[in-house]
């Protein structure tokens, strides 16, 4: 019974750290290439004419919309979630509507509190449980049984759904994040710059119908910031992912 | 640009190549990294509990805890999953809604993917080659996530870095801008569509809505986690009744 044995349990925490770094690194490196790999073969192997100004377009007009919460997101939620579970997080996806729920039902099971290492570990093992039914719902539901269920709807049904899915999403995506947001002053101006910028200035200068939503998103962002409310107090955000 | 595609381009048979086989490989190839990496995780938090003041029974229990935890929400991005099927194929549903991203965000870059082809999601010019460009689009949009995770984790691992100091205002207001910005764009665009658009768009507000407010009437959260499953279902039956008593052009 020397010393030693209390500093050197079976697995140091750095050790911990060092082995969920790099095999975070690796299989979400593995997750990203798979995933993109689907469609650059759908582009390679089928002969649809799709050119890459095609390809570059759609990308400048998702990159518009979305490239600050690409970098918002990670910042946001890293205090949250920890190193480690920063990979899985991003890999698994539905974050704020299931990975963290589930990380502070297993934290506040055992007592354990955020921002410790019994936290840390306690949120970990719970998107690990997490990711485990997820994936096997996913691949069950979704895969087996959602498959068999849409070769059995009638295809009229099928049509007229795939026509408004979209609406149907969107509406119901919009009431929900300016409930969770809570920002009045934000929600307004992101209304006022959409309905001008698509019912006023798209139709006099046509070329800006592509980028409209990047527009409206980085007008929305300037005139929220210089029109802001100086004694709000920094509340957590709520995001999409 | 659509004169540029081919007759097989032109195709609206989506489900013709979206459920290819390779396709499926690849989706499976992703469930297979998170499986790994959970085994992965697991195995080093076993060893490491002691040093983290946790044991084996706890870790369980965590692990426990979450699963439960997750079988609600797991099930109702099921729901929204296989609403989803048509318009995109199994494989891409379940790697781009179901993993990586979520129903809002990978929707919302498929449709404006396919507006810059000059389509609507799911509409009479939704062809093959639009949904391809469409999955190219929601995939690279989700890659961003994941290189801004890649790149960002080490530096914010490193402590005391500045990005942890950006002005909290500036961090309260500017995401939040930029997502309803990009989502009230998406939903005020379809107002310039066909009525029954309009329509589904308004009914599935309301029923959000509605849930949202019974959700918090009565305490019951699930309604929350289920809101988007139960607001798409509602809107596309009211689309539906809609659609078929004529109100949509004969397109």
């Amino acid at each position: 019974m020397t010393s030693r044995t209390a500093t050197a349990p079976s697995g140091s925490l750095a050790e911990f750290d060092r082995t969920t770094t790099r095999w975070g690194q690796i299989t979400m490196t593995a997750a990203l290439l798979l995933s993109l790999a689907a469609p650059i073969y759908l582009v390679l192997t089928t002969d649809l004419g799709i050119t890459g100004s095609m390809i570059w377009a759609a990308y400048l007009a998702v990159a518009a919309a979305f490239f600050v919460l690409w970098f918002v997101e990670p910042i946001t939620y890293f205090p949250v979630l920890g190193p480690a579970a920063m990979y899985q997080a991003f890999m698994i996806g539905n974050i704020a509507n299931k990975l963290l729920p589930s990380a502070l039902v297993a934290q506040a099971t055992i007592g354990a509190k955020a921002g410790t290492k019994r936290g840390e570990f306690a949120a970990l093992m719970a998107i690990c449980g997490a990711a485990m039914v997820h994936v096997t719902s996913m691949l069950l539901f979704v895969g087996v049984l959602g498959t068999y269920l849409v070769s059995i709807i009638p295809a009229d049904v099928v049509d007229v759904a795939r026509l408004y899915i979209f609406p149907s999403i969107i509406g119901a995506v919009l009431v929900q994040l300016i409930a969770t947001m809570r920002q009045a002053r934000v929600t307004v101006i992101a209304f006022a710059v959409a309905i001008v910028v698509l019912f006023v200035l798209v139709p006099a200068v046509p070329a800006l119908a592509k980028p409209a939503t990047g527009i409206v998103v980085l007008l929305t962002a300037t005139l929220a910031w210089f029109l802001r409310s100086r004694k709000d107090v920094a509340a957590p955000t709520t995001l999409v992912n | 640009m659509k004169t540029a595609l081919t007759p097989e381009g032109a195709s609206t048979d989506i489900l013709a190549i979206a459920n290819m086989p390779v396709l499926w490989v690849l989706a499976i190839g992703v469930f297979g990294a998170i499986i790994v990496q959970s085994l992965i995780y697991m195995k080093a938090a076993q060893k490491a509990g002691p040093a983290a003041d946790i044991s084996a029974a706890e870790l369980k229990t965590s692990f426990r805890a979450g699963a439960v935890a997750a079988i609600g929400p797991s099930l109702a991005v099921v729901l929204v999953s296989i609403a989803l099927l048509t318009l995109f194929g199994t494989p891409a549903v379940l790697v781009r809604i179901g993993l990586v991203g979520s129903a809002a965000t990978e929707s919302a870059s498929a449709s404006l993917a396919a507006g810059t082809m000059g389509a609507a999601l799911g509409g009479p010019d939704y062809t093959q080659a639009v949904f391809v460009v469409a999955f190219m689009a929601m995939s690279l949009s989700g890659a961003g996530w994941m290189l801004a995770t890649l790149i960002l984790t080490p530096i914010l691992t490193k402590g005391d870095s500045k990005l942890r100091k950006v002005n909290p205002a500036l961090m309260m207001i500017v995401p939040a801008a930029a997502l309803i910005g990009a989502f009230a764009s998406l939903g005020i665009a379809e107002f310039g569509k066909t009525p029954v658009h309009i329509i589904s768009v308004l009914v599935s507000a309301a029923t959000m809505f509605l849930c949202l407010v019974l959700a918090k009437a009565m305490s019951a959260s699930w309604l929350r986690e289920w809101g988007l499953g139960i607001s798409i279902l509602v809107g596309l039956a009211v689309a539906y009744i809609a659609h078929t008593s004529g109100m949509a052009p004969a397109a």
